[in-house]
């Protein structure tokens, strides 16, 4: 951005917003503890069909949104206008973000109702093309596994039979040792 | 009004239980509650309800607890059959199916919602074939009762295939036995008589629009040849509502009823639109504002007007509209009757534009001329531009992927006034709605920012209007509100299943 094409916005703190004739673009800078990503994300996403959209984070605390008209947008007023725009759908996705986390469980009662309701039973038909693999329980990175299967390490249950046994101390030294 | 100032009134937590508030007078504060209950309370009374001060054996306290405001008497189990009856629709599927014959018309209207094919694009008409498969997709429905309404562009220029389908939804409904009505919207100038009698031999209800007054009319319906959309309307009005009579049908239930949209051109003529409407013998006006859809997006310019002009014209039409009924004409408002059945009657009219969740594709669906299915009317006018983001299939996509769709999961979550900014705190949460392919195209995304949306302020302000008469508690009004309310089906236009589509009985008359 040039700075000899710079707009202020006067009502607008430049910490906030700044724009550029040239550019015809705005860049915002928010603070990510007052919005959540999700809500910049979502804010973020109506304007793709008017903006180039870039998002990055300046430094910790805070993300910027850039804003880049895809039709000449030189006039001071439309880029303040984005900027006003944008600043209100981000409030919207911010206090939707809260209120839905607040209302999940009636609003997904509600919706599983509805669309339960709409698709009804499944028909014989609907059941044969049902794939009833278990690819879906593929598990790759083992998030499935147990910490013990997964590192090689006795069970608990196995711990206490070897710990029974004679010369279990001796073991279980030489596997901290191991350890450490 | 003068605003109410909390900071002296100093609300704080006591006997109420959950309630939301809306300053609708000087000193009229609405309450109402998660179940839809409401009261109207002074200054004075909302204070001492908001610093949970109400004194039990006092008048407000016995309004209270009657309408379960009061935690420590909250009565949890009449709060849930109140949401339950009123919610009834959530579970029941489509009803409402949208077909589209074609895109064709011989009319040419400014604000044109459909974006309209001309009367050669003879492409744009629905086939045989495809209706076939758009009434089994419909009837596939989990809803008992199924709706067909016919559109267009003009449905009669496709008149083959509405017949099609009218005989092909008879005859299957035989044997899967659904509550199947029909009903066409038209501008009924090429309507003939033989037409009319194959419609009525069927039961299919029918419905024109009507901007206004002849002038305003014809200005903004555009009819070649005789130029006089209006006349060819008006007189076919008078026709149907003959015939009705012809075969025996109560005059005062059956009557073709009209559609208005309103312009900027409109909102000066509040008076001459219900005196054209009851002049025509209609009793119900329904005061749509203009959508951001089709054409009238591109004259946006000539026809918008802000919601708050529009908010004017509606006031001044229904009050005259009540002035005329304390005259006995009986002339109603839809929107009004809408709200006023959840407000007064804790029940839902399922109006699928304005309930919660909205019925894009848990309440209705669209087909296109085409084959293609969309999640509602709006979604398929929104493809006629271009955008097919409510696109959910086509006529050969089953059933259970078309309801099943991401789209409508999105919509049905969209449209959950529970997650939704304003609405969540908005007294008028209990009988709200909000349109999601609206909130796509007027503010980019499916959930909208209600504090700048048209639709929002149009419903809140028709709510204001409706509180504050019912805050005046006119008994006159009262009685013409209640009767606004009753419902009165229309037996005669469900089919019956056992019965043969009278088609070829009409067509051998002819």
């Amino acid at each position: 951005m040039s700075s000899e094409n710079q707009i202020s916005f006067t009502d607008i703190p430049d910490a906030i917003a700044s724009a550029s004739g040239t550019d015809r673009s705005v860049s915002m800078t928010v603070d990510s503890e007052l919005y959540p990503l999700q809500a910049v994300y979502g804010a973020s996403y109506i304007f793709i069909d008017r903006c180039y959209v870039f998002i990055d984070r300046p430094a910790p605390g805070s993300y910027r949104i850039t804003l880049s008209a895809k039709q000449s947008v030189e006039e001071a007023e439309a880029l303040r206008q984005l900027v006003g725009e944008f600043a209100n759908e981000l409030l919207s996705c911010t206090w939707r973000h809260q209120v839905t986390q607040d209302n999940r469980v009636a609003i997904e009662t509600v919706t599983v109702q509805a669309i339960a309701g709409a698709m009804g039973e499944p028909s014989l038909d609907d059941l044969a093309d049902f794939d009833f693999t278990d690819e879906a329980l593929d598990d790759p990175l083992g998030i499935a596994q147990s910490w013990e299967e997964k590192h090689g390490r006795p069970s608990p249950d196995a711990k206490a039979k070897t710990a029974s046994e004679p010369g279990a101390d001796e073991a279980k030294a030489d596997a901290e040792e191991a350890s450490a | 009004m003068k605003p109410i100032n909390l900071a002296e009134i100093k609300p704080r937590p006591g006997t109420q239980a959950f309630f939301r508030w809306r300053q609708i007078g000087d000193d009229a504060i609405l309450i109402t509650n998660l179940e839809g209950n409401w009261l109207i309370l002074t200054v004075e009374e909302f204070t001492q309800f908001a610093r949970g001060e109400s004194t039990p054996d006092s008048p407000l306290h016995e309004r209270l607890l009657d309408k379960n405001f009061l935690r420590s008497n909250y009565d949890v189990q009449a709060a849930s059959e109140r949401v339950k009856a009123r919610k009834y629709f959530v579970h029941g599927g489509p009803l409402l199916h949208v077909m589209v014959v074609t895109l064709r018309c011989n009319e040419t209207c400014v604000y044109c919602h459909a974006s309209r094919a001309n009367m050669d694009e003879v492409d744009t008409d629905m086939s045989i074939e495809t209706a076939r498969k758009a009434v089994d997709l419909a009837l596939s429905s989990t809803n008992g009762f199924i709706t067909i309404e016919f559109q267009g562009g003009e449905p009669l220029v496709n008149f083959p295939v509405v017949k099609e389908i009218i005989e092909y939804a008879t005859e299957r409904n035989k044997e899967i036995q659904k509550r199947l009505e029909f009903t066409m919207v038209s501008n009924f100038a090429l309507l003939t008589e033989e037409k009319l009698q194959y419609l009525l031999a069927n039961k299919v209800q029918l419905c024109t629009s009507i901007d206004g007054p002849e002038e305003l009319h014809n200005a903004q319906r555009k009819l070649p040849v005789s130029h006089n959309a209006f006349q060819a309307a008006a007189g076919w009005i008078k026709r149907v509502n003959e015939a009705y009579i012809e075969i025996g049908l109560d005059p005062t239930l059956y009557h073709v009823e009209a559609l208005l949209t309103t312009t900027k051109a409109t909102l000066g003529k509040w008076k001459e639109v219900v005196d054209t409407y009851v002049g025509l013998g209609c009793k119900t006006i329904f005061l749509r504002p203009v959508d951001p859809f089709g054409f009238a997006e591109r004259a946006r310019l000539r026809l918008e007007y802000p919601r708050g002009e529009y908010l004017e014209f509606y006031r001044k039409s229904v009050d005259y509209m009540i002035e005329l009924n304390k005259q006995g004409v009986e002339i109603l408002e839809r929107y009004a009757a809408i709200f006023l059945t959840k407000m007064l009657r804790g029940e839902d009219p399922n109006f699928l534009d304005n309930r919660n969740p909205a019925g894009a594709g848990i309440g209705q669906l669209a087909y296109s001329y085409d084959g293609k299915v969309y999640s509602c009317d709006e979604g398929r006018m929104l493809a006629a531009t271009q955008d097919q983001t409510f696109c959910l299939g086509d006529v050969d996509t089953p059933y259970r992927k078309i309801v099943g769709h991401e789209t409508i999961r999105a919509m049905v979550i969209a449209t959950n006034l529970d997650q939704q900014p304003d609405c969540v705190n908005c007294a008028y949460n209990p009988y709200c709605g909000t349109n999601a392919a609206y909130n796509y195209k007027a503010q980019g995304s499916v959930f909208g920012r209600m504090r700048d949306n048209n639709v929002c302020a149009v419903h809140k302000g028709i709510q204001d209007y409706l509180f504050e008469k019912l805050a005046e508690n006119d008994p006159e009004v009262m009685a013409i509100f209640e009767r606004w309310t009753t419902i009165r089906p229309r037996e005669h236009f469900v089919q019956d299943p056992g019965q043969t589509p009278a088609l070829e009985a009409a067509e051998a008359e002819v």
